[in-house]
């Protein structure tokens, strides 16, 4: 019964995910022309700015370091976290005192 | 110059140094996490202030304004109006409590510097949930939230129950951050933008079937961290397995500023020019009506101590989320905004009370060594000053007159009994059965000792001082209920209403 209803749900979920990336009704792929201005704009930015505002070659990395650079700080806190809370995890288990 | 980035690098620098610093040996981590989280509310109270003496801050990161040669932003910003305030002030205290009771109280475990970095990693992950006002930034400290908190649940491994807590915690919790992300991804596929206050500009002249998906999927996501009903399993299991100190901070905060906050950002500073906020309303009422049920009736069975108080924390939740969805439907009348002022000041109230029930249960565990409620009668001969401050909390959280949960749940009760009679009579209901739980285990404390709980005697210092500390500002907050009320929660409620004056500022403009 639960696993009917999971599934069910899923299936409701997927359908709405299909809806929203239709074109007819969402999202759009392969934008240009008007399109690329009109829901792309910030990416135009970066692009046309991305060398004067930063000085690097690579946009991706110019977004990651400087536009976004706060986001990056952020993963690598993930990374350090998830370290830390792996290394926690696998230490060697307390002892009693009287063993 | 404003005091916001240090809310940030004070607990980023004492976290990523405390490897370093766990080399010298001694307390001398500890003393670290506690000096670094004791800044961290310094600074907190300082930010508090700004935000109240000179309104919503906007901070650019990079660059003195968010937009470049652009008309529309292009970097990270942070937006902290008097909600956002609220909870940075309250995530500060209650870490620096957790943090100092963890002293004495983790004395005995293996592994401290991991557990202290992981400590500060969490206050961290909360904080920058509480002030930003990007929403793929938002989605980065909900990970690192919640994968602090993944780790922490598990943190004693030699024990089944902390690993099956965590596991259980992580498989599913992984899940719903993915939901958020999904619906991140829906956004800025359709809208071009990752800032909150643009998306709300961008969806206001064209409001999508994509929009409505996207807030869906935010939704699910967002009520599972936040233990409504449907999904609060997680909760009920991670709370008695985690460390006490943890667990004062899950239940103070984690499920709050993940949950409750979220939701209330997305929903009125993101999403609110775009749906129909009644229907997301009455959603959020059908979720908060079966949570306060379930949560409260599950309370009453419970033997184990720590169970009882993860079921009572969703049952709480439940209180919140009617004031929030209540203060959705009426958006803009008067009984609206009484529900959203009790639901934020309920926020406040149940992150001190929980943390202080929590920490008085950690005492109970650290010196008896029992959870189980049918072993701990008669505690109140050996342990008063404990057993005192339990009897505060269980009366705040009951909502007893002249503690602070009365002002709050009066709020929530007047404002759903006015807007409907039903709402009303069932959160009536589930304050009884939370009543009937706390009077059970009252009733247990204050019976005849049995000879195990004989041997028992009140914790140190450093575990009864964060205890009595939220005791006087459960007691304090109390005496002046109407005035915080008035001066504190309702404008607060205001200030997240008005997604003008949100997108306003964060352009300028305002």
């Amino acid at each position: 019964m639960k696993r009917a209803l999971a599934f069910l749900s899923l299936m409701i979920i997927f359908a709405a995910l299909m809806v929203a990336l239709s074109p007819g009704y969402g999202i759009k792929f392969g934008l240009g022309g008007e399109d690329w201005k009109r829901y792309r704009y910030t990416d135009d930015y970066y692009i046309k700015h991305g060398l004067e505002d930063v000085g690097g070659m690579n946009i991706v990395t110019d977004i990651v370091f400087d536009y976004r650079g706060y986001d990056t700080i952020g993963e690598a806190t993930v990374l350090f976290t998830a370290i830390a809370g792996a290394v926690a995890l696998l230490r060697p288990w307390r002892r009693e005192r009287n063993e | 110059m404003t005091w916001l980035p240090f809310i940030i690098i004070i607990p980023l620098f004492g976290a990523f140094s405390m490897p370093i610093v766990s080399l010298l040996k001694g307390k001398a981590k500890e003393i670290w996490a506690t000096i670094i989280s004791f800044t961290t509310l310094m600074v907190g109270i300082q930010v508090f202030r700004e935000v109240w003496n000179r309104g919503t801050i906007v901070y650019a990161l990079g660059s003195e304004t968010p937009f470049g040669k652009a008309n529309f932003p292009i970097r990270i910003v942070w937006e902290v109006d008097k909600f956002g305030a609220i909870m940075v002030l309250i995530i500060t205290l209650v870490s620096f409590l957790a943090v100092l009771y963890s002293i004495e109280y983790m004395k005995h475990d293996t592994g401290l510097e991991k557990y202290y970095t992981l400590i500060l990693i969490l206050e961290l992950g909360m904080l920058g949930i509480a002030i930003t006002g990007d929403i793929f930034n938002f989605y980065v400290f909900l990970e690192i939230m919640s994968i602090a908190s993944y780790a922490l649940v598990a943190f004693r491994n030699d024990t089944w129950e902390a690993i099956e807590a965590g596991i259980k915690y992580m498989f599913v919790g992984s899940l719903a951050s993915s939901l958020v992300l999904l619906g991140i991804a829906l956004l800025y596929g359709q809208y071009g933008t990752l800032t909150m206050g643009y998306l709300a500009v961008k969806m206001s002249e064209n409001p999508t079937i994509v929009a409505k998906i996207a807030l869906s999927l935010f939704l699910g996501g967002l009520l599972f961290k936040s233990g409504a009903s449907p999904v609060h399993m997680w909760l009920a299991d991670a709370h008695p397995a985690a460390p006490s100190s943890i667990s004062a901070m899950l239940s103070g905060l984690v499920i709050k500023v993940g949950g409750i906050y979220a939701i209330a950002r997305v929903v009125f500073s993101i999403f609110l020019p775009a749906i129909n906020l009644a229907t997301v309303g009455w959603l959020v009422i059908i979720f908060a009506c079966i949570t306060l049920i379930v949560g409260n009736a599950m309370a009453v069975v419970q033997e184990d101590m720590k169970r009882l108080l993860a079921y009572s924390s969703v049952g709480q939740i439940g209180y919140i989320l009617l004031g929030l969805g209540i203060g959705m439907v009426a958006y803009g009348s008067k009984i609206g905004e009484l529900a959203l002022a009790g639901a934020i000041y309920h926020i406040v109230n149940h992150a001190m009370m929980k943390a202080l029930l929590f920490l008085v249960a950690g005492a109970v565990l650290h010196e008896l060594g029992t959870r189980n409620l049918n072993e701990l009668s008669g505690l109140a001969k050996t342990m008063p000053k404990t057993t005192f401050a339990f009897l505060i909390g269980a009366a705040a959280i009951v909502g007893m007159p002249p503690l602070n949960g009365f002002a709050s749940k009066w709020l929530i009760y007047e404002s759903s009994a006015l807007f409907n009679p039903i709402i009303g009579s069932i959160a009536i209901i589930g304050t009884a059965f939370c009543t009937a739980a706390y009077v059970r285990v009252l009733f247990t404390f204050f019976g005849r000792p049995n000879e195990k709980v004989m041997r028992a005697k009140d914790p140190g210092a450093l575990m009864l001082i964060p205890m009595f500390i939220l005791v006087i500002a459960i007691i304090l907050m109390g005496i002046f209920p109407w005035q915080i009320s008035d001066k504190i929660m309702i404008p607060a409620a205001r200030n997240l209403w008005d997604i003008t004056s949100y997108v306003m500022t964060l352009m300028g403009g305002g």
